[in-house]
């Protein structure tokens, strides 16, 4: 029985060529598509999976609220003197250890000299937490020594090459020489950070680098990042409960404005394996996923397997009056229903068999370019396991099942009496469905043009939008030790060249984040008062404004011609809204106090976007500490003409000439900010090129679907000819059922979309209205895809012979 | 073998309401080869549908072998025919997508026959209706006298007691019309009982009885001698 369906299944395929090519074309693209999804998904949901520990490790946040009690910033590092306390106050705590990112710094071994990125100070015992695999060296004594550092195996190749690297010095920011004391494994693609070289915490301790009594005291300098093994079935919201007794306790002293320290500071905990997708503090090791991103392309993995899913029941009802003969036949044999209905699942099981194993090959064809789309590391290798391969096997029943019951059920119901005297034909209740199903396929579409139209609009429009300051040949360095000792050498010889127009310090650039904070007053009446809003600070020196293009709507800028300026202040336009100051000439020569600096407000600054278009704008205030409390990260420098090359040459020429012992990498600025968007840019690329393959699919749908309805009135068409109907005229007469349905497609599709696209605008403090003419277009679009599709049909039944056809009936 | 007394059978539209079968009775005995003849219209067909368990009558009884299955559901018409009834149309009504051999073999499976038996089966009846050597063949390669061939051994390759037959020699030329009812004939006087609709004259003289057909009644039967 079984090998008789199958026989008629084969052949029936290879009879109806087209339209098997059509389902089983759509089908594996569409299956494709589900199983490139689902490998970006289940890579997504693995992070951090591949500790041993996994599920017992927390890492600790830290959110600051304001007065009113509203997060106004949210951390996933804390400050070191919390790790101090909390393994001996919190007893259940198993390990405690930390990893201190250090930010870039310049790294020597002989003649090689780099940029470090990937950091990172780490306690000792970090092996005890995280599954690390430790290639050479002791993993319980290799972080124990001060001075000692572990590398990975590419960060070894870099410096040392083929030399062992074990007892190895390297130089350390020309400050001190560090120790290689072991080799290990990087962090697998899918951990949430990726250290390339870890120092020993203990390193620290030492005042020269950070001091044991910062480590012990420091409540302000939030930067370690904090994680806690705890023991199984641990409840961390009994913890979290007990953590603001725990802060007014230790943090005692540091009351503000009257209240304890557990109002303005919160820990929390977050799990270990719910870092990469739903952790979205203000500072994070690297870019997270989103677990909201995962449910988008799990949606537009199931639309497109639904769409295809249409198309094979489309297709197969659609087809079924040129198989009532063969019902027919076989029920006047003796065929129940319920075999014909296991005939006819089986064949629609055997297609999506087919898809599948091709749909696997394509699959496996088409990943490195969704690696090379989405920027990560893919690979099959996630799917290779039973909890996957199990439904990926059941998939072709499912599918085959959901797909072919419709049909299966339709065509077993005919009567063979009728079947065999071809008074049979297809219509009645089916058409309707089958409409139902094209205006499902369709409105999918019209939902994805919009939402693709939407996603490109919005990221136009944050890419070029005013930012309030200048991007353009603005080239920035890092800030480090050796060049702090030449800066101003270095700027006085770079300037003499025309071919820069400025250079300047500071201690975050825009593109980057505004974090650091320190309480403002200002003078009310006779005392001073504290801001409520936070007021973010920049570290700067005079040249900030002049160097980004920044523009003074009052006062002036810090100037060298006012010796003072160490106790002055520079504040956007959002501070003086913040402090209550009527206008920015009002602000200016303010008495204004900026953590436990005081002096007076100079001069206002226009409004400009500090932070991405994520991020609202902030008041900020520029600070100028004094030379031996500067603190700067980065060196930006203003290129004037638009002769580039040649200046960069220069500047690298010089930068040797100073500063050995740092490379000279610089970033562009405006680099820098098309990386801000690049998640999106990513994501948008995905999201088109899916879109395209839905819309695509539900296309080939039509163009099957039309040229069976069309071939079902090739006689009402030859009749009409004779009678004198012209091609336009039967064209028209074709395509308007469809294109009818297209139309309510559209209205369907309209507030989804709407109602989808002004969700995901919500994450952008900066934002373009949806307009309403999209919608138009995307359902003009539709219209004229559907058109094009149905017409081409259209037009070869309208020119055909109508002799020819009226003989053949 | 079969008794229908009364049996009507009315069709029906919004506007028109058209007796097919009036008040019928008939009755034919095992071994019999009858022809239902007359105009078109006449009911006939429905008649053929009734018998054959593919339609069921409005009101009357149809008893089959002494059971009264008028009012049986499809389920039960189903196995009830596949194991009792051969169908022969004009129309020949073969599978497209099947071999001369599948087709045959087809009723075969749907009455649960093991692969070999089956094999055996359809080669024997493949064999008495000199087509054999066709066996491989898809029906369109075959001449209609070959394809009605094949209907017939598709019709008898279960060994049903009942053959009815719907114009077999419709579609084809008077020599392979002259084979096909030889074939039927063999088959009746190897025991077979045939219920034939024909138009023509020449081929109810195969029969054994010509029932005659107007306006959903009989109006005349002639015994042949």
């Amino acid at each position: 029985m079984i090998r008789n369906y199958l026989k008629i299944a084969i052949r029936n395929l290879l009879k109806h060529r087209f339209i098997s090519f059509i389902n089983l074309f759509g089908l594996t693209v569409g299956l494709t598509c589900c199983l490139l999804i689902t490998t970006y998904i289940l890579n997504e949901l693995s992070y951090d999976k591949y500790n041993k520990n996994a599920d017992n490790i927390y890492r600790v946040t830290r959110s600051f609220n304001n007065q009113e009690g509203v997060v106004s910033l949210n951390l996933s590092t804390i400050a070191p003197a919390f790790g101090y306390y909390l393994p001996g106050d919190f007893p259940e705590i198993k390990k405690m250890t930390r990893l201190y990112e250090n930010g870039t710094t310049p790294m020597k071994y002989k003649e090689k000299i780099f940029n470090e990125k990937n950091l990172f100070f780490a306690d000792e015992n970090l092996f005890d937490v995280f599954t690390v695999k430790v290639l050479k060296g002791n993993p319980k004594t290799a972080l124990y020594d001060p001075y000692s550092v572990m590398l990975t195996e590419e960060t070894a190749k870099k410096y040392f090459g083929d030399e062992d690297p074990m007892d190895k010095t390297i130089r350390f920011n020309s400050q001190f020489d560090i120790k290689v004391t072991g080799i290990y494994k990087a962090f697998p693609s899918n951990a949430h950070m990726h250290p390339g070289m870890l120092l020993s915490f203990n390193t620290l301790k030492d005042s020269a680098v950070y001091g044991e009594r910062n480590l012990q005291r420091s409540w302000g300098n939030n930067s370690f990042f904090t994680y806690l093994l705890m023991p199984p079935h641990f409840s961390p919201q009994n913890m979290i409960a007990q953590f603001p007794a725990f802060v007014d306790r230790r943090m005692s002293g540091r009351e503000y404005i009257g209240n304890t320290p557990s109002k303005f500071t919160k820990l929390g905990l977050q799990k270990l394996t719910d870092i990469h997708l739903y952790s979205h503090t203000d500072y994070e090791a690297e870019p997270n996923g989103d677990m909201s991103r995962v449910y988008i392309f799990s949606a537009i993995a199931l639309f497109i397997l639904l769409i295809a899913c249409i198309n094979y029941m489309n297709l197969s009802t659609a087809r079924s009056a040129l198989r009532a003969r063969e019902i027919g036949i076989r029920k006047v044999i003796g065929a129940r229903r319920k075999e014909l209905i296991a005939q006819f699942l089986g064949e629609s099981v055997l297609i999506c068999w087919a898809a599948i194993l091709l749909a696997g090959a394509l699959t496996y064809l088409a990943l490195p370019w969704l690696n090379k789309v989405s920027g990560q590391e893919l690979s099959l290798g996630a799917l290779l396991q039973w909890k996957i391969i199990v439904p990926v096997l059941l998939t072709p029943f499912i599918i085959g099942v959901l797909s072919g019951i419709y049909p299966a059920l339709f065509m077993s119901s005919f009567q063979p009496v009728k079947t065999l005297k071809g008074l049979f034909r297809a219509g009645g209740g089916s058409i309707s469905f089958r409409k139902v199903l094209v205006v499902t396929q369709f409105a999918i579409s019209i939902i994805l043009i919009i939402t693709t139209v939407i996603v490109f609009q919005q990221l136009h429009y944050i890419q070029n939008k005013s930012l309030g300051f200048d991007k353009e040949r603005v080239v920035t360095m890092a800030y480090t030790n050796e060049v702090s000792r030449q800066y101003e050498a270095y700027r006085a010889e770079l300037l003499q060249n025309t071919a820069f127009k400025n250079m300047t310090r500071s201690s975050r650039i825009p593109t980057g984040r505004l974090l650091d904070n320190m309480g403002a007053s200002v003078l009310s009446g006779d005392s001073m008062r504290p801001v409520t809003t936070d007021i973010k600070y920049v570290s700067s020196d005079y040249d900030f404004a002049s160097t980004f293009g920044i523009r003074v709507t009052a006062g002036r800028f810090f100037s060298r011609e006012y010796g003072t300026d160490t106790a002055s202040f520079v504040i956007n336009e959002s501070a003086v809204k913040a402090v209550g100051w009527k206008n920015a000439a009002d602000a200016v020569d303010k008495n204004f106090k900026y953590g436990n600096q005081s002096g007076h407000i100079v001069g206002v600054i226009n409004d400009f976007h500090f932070e991405s278009m994520h991020q609202a704008i902030v008041p900020v205030v520029l600070v100028m500490f004094p030379a031996s409390q500067n603190y700067f990260n980065n060196l930006t420098v203003k290129i004037s003409g638009s002769n580039i090359a040649p200046a960069l040459a220069y500047m690298e020429k010089t930068w040797k000439k100073y500063f050995p012992e740092t490379p000279a990498d610089y970033t562009f600025l405006d680099e820098n900010f098309d990386k801000l968007y690049q998640a999106e840019q990513k994501q948008a690329t995905l999201f088109t090129v899916f879109a395209c393959v839905a819309i695509f699919i539900a296309c080939l749908g039509l163009f099957g679907l039309s040229a069976f309805a069309i071939s079902q009135r090739i006689k009402e068409i030859g009749i009409r000819k004779v009678l004198g109907a012209n091609v336009s005229g039967i064209v028209g007469l074709l395509s308007k059922d469809f294109l009818g349905l297209v139309g309510i497609a559209a209205v369907m599709a309209f507030p989804v979309a709407w109602f989808a696209m002004n969700n995901w605008l919500k994450d952008f403090a900066y934002r373009i209205n949806i307009q309403w003419w999209v919608f138009v277009v995307a359902g003009i679009v539709a219209a004229l895809i559907a058109f094009l599709t149905v017409s081409f049909q259209a037009i070869k039944a309208a020119i055909s012979n109508p002799v020819k056809s009226l003989r053949t009936e | 073998m079969i008794r229908i007394t009364h049996l009507e059978k009315v069709y029906r539209t919004d506007e028109v309401e058209t007796v097919a079968l009036n008040k019928l009775t008939i009755e034919v005995k095992e071994g019999e080869f009858v022809a239902i003849m007359g105009p078109s219209g006449c009911g006939k067909s429905t008649l053929l549908n009734i018998l054959g368990l593919l339609d069921d009558p409005d009101s009357g009884s149809f008893m089959f072998n002494g059971i009264e299955v008028a009012k049986f559901n499809e389920r039960k018409r189903a196995d009830l025919r596949k194991r009792n009834i051969g169908f022969v149309f004009q129309s020949f009504n073969l599978i497209d997508e099947l071999t001369v051999f599948e087709n045959v073999e087809l009723p075969l499976i749907y009455t649960g026959v093991k692969a070999a038996e089956r094999k055996k089966r359809v080669e024997a009846v493949l064999d008495k209706m000199q087509i054999m050597h066709r066996r491989n063949h898809y029906p369109q390669q075959l001449s209609g006298g070959q394809q009605q061939r094949v209907a017939v051994a598709r019709a008898v390759v279960n060994n049903p007691k009942l053959i009815l037959a719907d114009e077999p020699t419709g579609n084809l030329d008077s020599s392979n019309g002259n084979e096909v009812m030889q074939l039927l004939t063999d088959l009746n006087e190897q025991g077979t009982t045939i219920i034939m609709v024909t138009h023509s004259e020449h081929d109810a003289r195969y029969s054994h009885r010509i029932i005659r057909m107007l306006d959903g009644q009989t109006v005349l039967e002639n015994i042949m001698v």
